[in-house]
């Protein structure tokens, strides 16, 4: 029997899911709090996700290609550290830091995907390895000192606002989705990191060169670390090793949240975005309607295992 | 029904199972209407119908993976609305799938008493026992594989012969064996039917499912026929033959199996001088303009690995290719199609396409480069092309853009051959090109196969159908252990001459 392509009522809830998740709790703490939906609380929440954003970006172009990357945090790190350390402690100027920052953080990508395939192994395995070394360079450069006292050009992409309201890394962050997007969803290389994440045999025998296009994820994914590292520390005013820690954690639930499958090959960008906000909105919330950090891991356990279950459940339906 | 089969070769049998009126609906499809068939004790009873019959339905009603939507279910005498799994293993059911499910990584002796309870008293496993215990039942199937070796090291015949065993030891009345032969060779062929005969000695019934009719006549004693979830017939196996068989799981005769063709022009397209490498050794050939040279040989004799060897998915270590007269240097299955060569795998699923994705993405992406404005996806060419093909290769879906997953199995080796032919080869190569595809759709795709090679197309064809090899092939090489062992052409078919250079005699 062949299957009609016709979307079920079942499928397009599933598919609108999120969305309506994220104005369920905009509507609930709403009601619960009117400290929620103010214009500047609102913008706080746009403007502190910023880099978990363009980090989910990352992540989602690996795992698309069928990869997964741990050692995103610490890429971070070490990004951090040495763009501010270049301005504060050797006076480099601001462009060429950034630029080294996000050169840095492509090599590094691009040493996980060349690792991954040179030892054959899984991508989790290679960058758990790979994370202890990045964690160990980015003590070795900060010495374990914060780097205080930014270069105003450079806090100006993380704090300042065009016309004195829309934030610039805002802008920032939908230059960079609107490209990955474009780029994942119409481009022949997009397509090509699907395929090669989906079977990466048929890709080998459809003529592709599966083994270049991963790397090259990884390298593209090192590219929007090494922004989101310039980001945070734009914003925050300072770095230290513990930068942008842990943030692989975030961009992953993220994506799993949004359906972008573990074995490759699927994914797509928005509901990536809109999974991000959904995180953040609850860590906002439940932090202004006096929740602290514990309930709110807790919330976030829960919602990935109820989107697991919506999923599967929708799956086996078909 | 029969009535008179309780006097079938004069002895008095009783009847072990009977399944009465079973209908199973689906959301739309009803996979099984109103099917009765019964199986008496100590008979091979072998089970046949295209794919999509409702076999797999029927099987996994027996061994209680689902419950019929109407119906019962006769065992010794008492009635049963339906089964569940375990009370069909307590009842001594067994099912053999083809997919065989094991410990790869744990012992014979292991995996023939996992959970048997007699076996596991006290907290201390006698290991020596236990393979003793194991040698002796498999001694029973003249099978000597030492009962320490792990499963994963054993031919896919002596795993099946360890499930047998396994179902021996759970005291199996009924054992329900789902294409045991597709995977195997030849000589393990014989080894599995002297097993299934030492079953049906004990008592055993075995319920058997096969495509290869031929291998019905020599192990069966009744065939029952499905169409379309409908029962058609039961019959004895010497009151049936092979036409007849094939009538009935299609509901009509399929005039004429292998369409004639156009013989092959005299250009050659393809020459392999000497080639070795990738297990296989010493290999010369040539390939004429709109020819179909067939390549026979046992499992394991290189076959799909000449073929990969020669579309570039491997590296040779001597020899040379040349394509229409020029020697190519192949590193890479892209290299192979930059030389005119379009490979349809053996393996549909995991090879062949990409099954979770819809039917155009599936067409362009090996052509995806030249679709495009910019490196921008031009989508209008792209559905342009994937209609075409449809249109081209008679691909039976609503949508485009329906997953190829929902597809049948012919429907997705068309889009495979899709696949393939946009990125336009002038050599195809074919390998099992209708493995797991039914009757009907095999028609077509040979069809298919004439059509391109009298368009100018050349193909290499790998097969492990001898019907299917002789019937559309113009000349056959023949692989053994790595090496050519002859060259047959059309005049000297013959299955005999096939086999002879196949077992390397």
């Amino acid at each position: 029997m062949e299957k009609a392509n016709k979307k079920s009522i079942g499928e397009i809830l599933v598919d609108l899911s999120l969305p309506i998740l994220l104005v369920a709790l905009v509507i609930f703490f709403s009601i619960m709090t009117d400290k929620f939906f103010t214009p500047l609380n609102l913008t706080n929440i746009l403007v502190q996700n910023v880099h978990v954003a363009v980090c989910s970006c990352a992540v989602m172009i690996i795992m698309i290609s069928g990869g997964c990357d741990l050692s995103i945090g610490y890429q971070m790190s070490v990004a951090a550290v040495l763009v501010c350390k270049m301005m504060t402690v050797y006076g480099v100027p601001v462009p060429v830091a950034l630029l080294c920052a996000v050169v840095l953080c492509s090599l590094l990508g691009t040493f996980n995907g060349f690792m991954a395939q040179k030892l054959k192994s899984n991508t989790m395995i290679v960058t758990l390895g790979t994370m202890a070394i990045f964690q160990g360079i980015s003590y070795l450069i900060s010495e374990s000192k914060t780097y205080h006292n930014l270069p105003k050009s450079y806090m100006f992409l993380g704090q300042s606002k065009v016309f004195g309201v829309i934030p610039v890394n805002v802008i920032i962050m939908i230059v960079i989705v609107v490209i990955v997007g474009f780029v994942m969803g119409k481009t022949a290389i997009g397509r090509k990191v699907y395929a090669a994440g989906d079977n990466p045999e048929a890709g080998r025998l459809a003529g592709l060169n599966v083994a270049k296009i991963k790397v090259l994820s990884f390298t593209v994914a090192g590219v929007l670390v090494g922004i989101s590292a310039i980001l945070l520390s734009a914003r925050s005013g300072s770095a230290d090793s513990s930068t942008g820690v842990g943030i692989e954690f975030t961009g992953i639930t993220a994506c799993v949240l949004s359906g972008v499958a573990l074995k490759g090959g699927e994914g797509t960008l928005w509901k990536v975005i809109v999974a991000v906000f959904v995180l953040g909105i609850l860590a906002n919330g439940m932090q202004l309607i006096n929740l602290g950090t514990y309930p709110q891991y807790i919330a976030k356990g829960v919602i990935m295992l109820v989107s697991l279950y919506m999923t599967n459940k929708n799956s086996k339906a078909m | 029904m029969n009535s008179n089969r309780n006097e079938r070769k004069g002895g008095v049998l009783t009847e072990v199972l009977a399944l009465k009126n079973i209908t199973k609906d689906y959301p739309g499809v009803k996979a099984l209407d109103d099917v009765s068939i019964s199986f008496e004790e100590g008979e091979v009873h072998a089970l046949i119908g295209e794919n999509g019959a409702g076999k797999s339905t029927f099987i996994k009603t027996i061994s209680g993976a689902i419950k019929p939507t109407s119906g019962t279910i006769a065992y010794e005498g008492k009635e049963y609305p339906y089964l569940e799994p375990k009370q069909a293993i307590d009842m001594g059911i067994a099912v053999v799938y083809q997919e065989l499910i094991q410990f790869e990584a744990m012992s014979v002796a292991d995996n023939i008493f996992m959970g048997v309870e007699s076996e596991s008293k006290g907290l201390v496993v006698n290991e020596k026992e236990r393979c003793e215990k194991a040698k002796a039942l498999l001694a029973k199937f003249d099978c000597d594989v030492n009962p320490a070796t792990l499963i994963r090291e054993l031919s896919i015949a002596n795993r099946q012969i360890i499930e047998l065993a396994k179902a021996m030891v759970r005291n199996a009345k009924i054992v329900i064996m789902d294409e045991p032969t597709a995977a195997i060779t030849v000589s393990e062929q014989e080894k599995l039917y002297q097993v299934v005969k030492q079953l049906k000695a004990d008592g055993v019934t075995v319920i058997y499912i096969s495509h290869r009719l031929e291998e019905l006549f020599e192990i069966c004693d009744r065939v029952s026929v499905l169409r379309d979830g409908q029962y058609v017939t039961t019959v004895n196996i010497e009151d049936i033959d092979k036409q007849d068989m094939i009538k009935y799981m299609v509901g009509r005769e399929l005039s004429n199996a292998y369409p004639p063709k156009e013989p092959a022009q005299s250009e050659v397209v393809l020459e392999v001088e000497n080639l070795s490498g990738n297990g296989v050794e010493g290999i010369n050939f040539q390939l004429h303009k709109g020819e179909i040279l067939g390549f026979a040989g046992l499992v394991g004799a290189g076959r799909t690995e000449l073929m990969h060897l020669i579309f570039g998915n491997a590296k040779k270590t001597s020899g040379i290719i040349k394509v229409k007269g020029k020697e190519v240097h192949l590193s890479s299955a892209n290299d192979g199609m930059k030389a005119g060569i379009g490979l349809i795998p053996e393996d549909r699923k995991f090879q062949g396409c990409f099954i979770d994705k819809p039917i155009f993405w599936n067409i362009s992406i090996s052509d995806i480069d030249h679709l495009t404005k910019g490196g921008v996806v031009d989508q209008k060419a792209e559905m342009k092309l994937a209609e075409d093909y449809k249109e081209r290769l008679k691909i039976k879906t609503p949508f485009l853009k329906q997953l190829t997953s929902g597809l049948s199995g012919g429907n997705q080796q068309k889009v495979v051959i899709a696949k393939v032919l946009a990125s336009n080869p002038d050599i195809l190569i074919f390998d099992e090109p209708t493995r797991g595809i039914d009757i009907g759709a095999r028609h077509e795709i040979y069809l298919l196969m004439n059509e391109l090679a009298e368009s100018g197309k050349s193909i290499l064809m790998v097969s492990s159908d001898m019907e299917e090899l002789l019937g559309m092939s113009e000349r056959i090489i023949v692989l053994h252990e790595g090496h050519q062992a002859g060259e047959i052409s059309k005049a000297e078919f013959s299955q005999e001459r096939v086999l002879s250079f196949a077992s390397g005699i």
